[in-house]
């Protein structure tokens, strides 16, 4: 049996899984020269890394990503220029709002931490600044604290540009290709979907909410378990927010997008069946989160919802991404297990993968993100 | 009142009407949601309290709609109207608002019954205001006896004939019909002309509505095409090409109309799986002969299920019914199917029928899918066929790839009036079928709701603990 006819069924890097960190480790990977295949599933785009809230957040981030963030943040500012695309990126701030006292307490230990580790992207404000950035915040709401460089981009669009920036630079894409089995002979790993056999000296798991199995494949466990974050987002409304806005103690997230419509998510999930690529939205947990926003923004009371969705994404115990070389294999890498907050890390992810195929090392510290980690504990 | 039923039917036109009074009788206990004040569906809107002192005019079609209003009526079904209904699952799961808030119920079967919409007429400047659906214009004068003079009416089919009598009997002065309908449908709805016979009262009937029309001086163009709705920012008028000859009519109304197809989003947010119909260029759900979809316990009855008319709609209600009492346990599987036998006699023999006004009003390409790069496509997002191309140009093959990118069927009308239309567009330009191509992937809210009334949602309360007999 041979690859699907038209396409080749040999690269340097076979990368599984065409979502952000998939195309954009393609991207990386031509962009140097490299042959690459990505084997897709389904579509490229067509899961969490397509469906997403679109949230480009460096606030509150885990301090173990802080320096990734940071560099991708960077990246998000001209990305449309170097990819040649449209990302739908936009720098709009991102405030999370301080519902009480306690939230600000909470705050102020983070401002710390921040500090401590040389941070200062982080700045608090007060209830006349928030109101300032906010006209429509809620009057009980007590302040907040924002990163000026965030904003939001669209997801589709932007796995999209990194799908076609990749293209351009030569990679493969070859959708509607389950991966069933991979195999180590000799010095090459073997790929096998339903329809083709491809064969490649490297392999990058970048398999989303089914990475684990694909890292099972390649030899590696672990505790990944995959959910359906769920998003709504209402028809078309007056101006009222500029900054992004997410809250320290309860879950809402919003963003209101040039055209009007207002995004609603807040991590509320749903119920995930990846084997059959669905997912169920829990309404009870929606009509929670329609609360929350009515309750921040009184505004938003006569909202219309339009669309409510959910896409499955990974979750790895402590929240933090898998980006590793194997631990059981050679020639072999992984990223996923973002745990809904890998849409902003897509263009240093790539780097960072196309470091560890090329390099076989990565300038950032990766120990946090090892696919090992989980085995050192006792459980 | 109670939150768990039997059967919950999800519409109450002809169909679900139908459906509730045969299953309401034979014992099951039914709810009946609809977004209405009052039943009736589209077609028989208001027949029972109408703002027109004489509904007559509207003719028998209409009129007679009153008797199965008021059997339905007077059933035991338990009616939920003005409910807008924003998500029905397939466990049977059911969520609507109404007057301001949202509330559920549970179903063990549920009856799919929201009848069908107007195709959409992508023509250039067909989103200018003061264009309208020819039904929109009749729901205007069912609900509050509205009507407006000198509008141009175009397109085909048995409605838009039907509307033009109505205004004309009203007295409403009607500049001209604009006839689509091309000779070659004629021609090949000829050969099916016998399979029709059976129902020559409604062959009369069509004909007689265009002698009404023309014999009212209502000036006819037929074999239509070229169609352009002139203006910039609103309508002023109609240019089109007819038997060879260029006409541009001044109008501030022009009301277009090319037939129906089903309403589709509860379906596919309930996941059945739907197949594309040759005969009606329509997609519509995969069912057996009793209406029974892909998704266990979701029927679908009436022009839901693919156009069939309000007459075969009854028929389907009651079919529908019955399996579904079958399912219960409520009748026996021999009762079950004594019942539906003749039923499903006389649906067939509407089949005949169905055929020959399905090939002779099948719109032409032209008016499905535009040709040219300015005409819009998604009105809600004003997406041209322009900027479609250029987006499947880029590598978009799917609708959903196509949303993605251009934010297509993202707006409030959630698809409906671009769906069919993108379907059949990544088709043409892929050389494939529209099977292959499929539809955008929807899900619930299958309508709009105010983010306050999902806020107010308290879902289901269980009940827990066992009641134990002392």
């Amino acid at each position: 049996m041979n690859a699907i006819a038209g396409n080749r069924n040999k690269a340097s890097v076979i990368i599984i899984g065409g979502g952000i960190q998939g195309c954009s480790t393609a991207y990386h990977l031509a962009k140097r020269g490299v042959d690459v295949l990505v084997l897709e599933k389904d579509r490229v785009a067509r899961h969490a890394s397509g469906v997403n809230a679109g949230g480009v957040r460096l606030l509150g981030r885990d301090i173990a990503e802080v320096p990734l963030s940071k560099v991708a943040m960077r990246r998000w500012q001209t990305l449309d220029e170097e990819l040649d695309g449209d990302t739908g990126f936009r720098r709009r701030s991102l405030i999370n709002i301080a519902a009480d006292e306690a939230d600000m307490q909470t705050l102020h230990t983070r401002q710390a931490l921040m500090h401590q580790w040389g941070y200062h992207h982080e700045t608090m404000i007060d209830q006349q600044e928030l109101r300032e950035r906010l006209p429509h915040v809620a009057d009980y709401c007590v302040g907040g604290v924002v990163s000026e460089t965030d904003g939001y981009a669209i997801p589709y669009k932007s796995t999209f540009a990194f799908r076609q920036a990749a293209a351009r630079a030569g990679t493969e894409f070859v959708e509607g290709q389950q991966v069933q089995g991979v195999r180590r002979i000799g010095n090459s790993w073997l790929v096998e979907t339903a329809s083709g056999r491809y064969e490649a000296e490297y392999l990058v798991n970048c398999a989303g909410a089914w990475a684990d199995q694909i890292a099972v494949m390649m030899g590696d466990n672990c505790p990944m378990t995959y959910s359906a974050p769920m998003l709504m987002i209402t028809t078309r409304m007056p101006h009222f927010a500029t900054p992004v806005v997410g809250a320290v103690s309860r879950p809402l997230s919003f963003k209101q997008f040039e055209n009007g419509t207002v995004l609603i998510g807040g991590g509320a999930k749903g119920f995930a069946d990846r084997a059959h690529n669905r997912t169920r939205l829990d309404y009870a947990k929606l009509a929670v989160g329609a609360s929350n926003a009515v309750d921040f923004f009184p505004i938003m009371r006569t909202a219309t919802v339009n669309r409510m969705w959910a896409g499955l994404e990974a979750y790895m115990p402590d929240n933090l991404p898998v980006i590793s070389a194997s631990v059981n294999s050679p020639n072999a890498f992984h990223a996923f297990g973002f745990s809904a907050h890998g849409f902003q890390l897509g263009p240093v992810i790539g780097e960072v993968m196309a470091d560890l195929v090329t390099r076989g090392c990565s300038e950032f510290d990766l120990n946090p993100f090892r696919v090992d980690r989980f085995e050192r504990k006792v459980l | 009142m109670t939150d768990s039923y039997d059967i919950a039917v999800i519409g109450a036109g002809p169909a679900g009407m139908s459906a509730a009074i045969t299953a309401s009788a034979a014992g099951a206990r039914v709810v009946v949601l609809d977004d209405k004040p009052r039943a009736g569906g589209q077609i028989y809107r208001n027949v029972t309290c109408s703002p027109l002192s004489n509904t007559d005019l509207l003719g028998p079609d209409y009129t007679q709609g009153a008797e199965l209003v008021a059997q339905f009526e007077a059933c035991r079904a338990e009616k939920i109207s003005a409910a807008n209904v924003w998500h029905v699952g397939d466990n049977g799961e059911i969520l609507f608002s109404q007057a301001g808030a949202s509330a559920s119920l549970t179903a063990r079967e549920v009856v799919v019954s929201v009848g069908a919409m107007e195709r959409p007429f992508p023509i250039p400047g067909w989103h200018l205001p003061g264009v309208m659906t020819a039904g929109g214009a009749q729901v205007m004068l069912k609900s509050d006896g509205l009507v407006q003079d000198d509008a141009v009416f175009a397109g085909s089919g048995p409605l838009l004939y039907l509307i033009v009598a109505q205004y004309l009997r009203l007295g409403v002065k009607v500049k001209a019909l604009v006839d689509t309908t091309p000779k070659q449908n004629y021609l090949a709805a000829a050969s099916l002309l016998p399979g029709a016979l059976s129902h020559i009262d409604v062959l009369t009937k069509g004909i007689g509505l265009l002698n009404e029309i023309r014999r009212a001086g209502v000036p006819v163009y037929k074999y239509a095409e070229d169609l352009n709705v002139l203006g910039e920012q609103q309508a002023e008028g109609l240019r089109f090409t007819s038997k060879g000859v260029v006409h541009s009519l001044e109008a501030e109304h022009v009301f277009l109309h090319q037939g129906v197809i089903p309403n589709l989003n509860m379906t596919r947010a309930i996941g059945a799986e739907h197949a594309w119909n040759r005969d009606q260029l329509s997609w519509q759900p995969v069912i057996n002969d009793w209406g029974q979809t892909s998704v266990a316990h979701i029927a679908v009855a009436g022009d839901g299920r693919g156009i069939i008319g309000a007459d075969a709609a009854a028929l389907s209600g009651q079919l529908v019914a019955w399996q579904q009492l079958a399912r219960l346990g409520l009748i026996s599987l021999s009762d079950a199917a004594n019942h539906s036998q003749p039923l499903l006699q006389q649906l067939q023999r509407y089949q005949g029928l169905r055929r020959f006004i399905d090939r002779l009003y099948q719109p032409v390409d032209a008016l499905r899918r535009p040709e040219s790069a300015e005409t819009m496509v998604c009105r809600c997002e004003e997406q041209t066929r322009g900027q479609l191309k250029a987006a499947f140009d880029q590598g978009a093959r799917l609708p959903d790839e196509l949303k993605g990118l251009t934010r297509c069927g993202m707006g409030p009308c959630q698809g409906r009036q671009c769906g069919h239309t993108v379907s059949e567009l990544l088709a043409q330009w892929q050389g494939t079928e529209v099977e292959d191509v499929g539809y955008y992937r929807l899900r619930s809210p299958m309508r709009l709701i105010n983010l306050t009334e999902l806020a107010r949602f308290q879902p289901h309360q269980q009940t827990h603990g066992v009641e134990v007999k002392s």
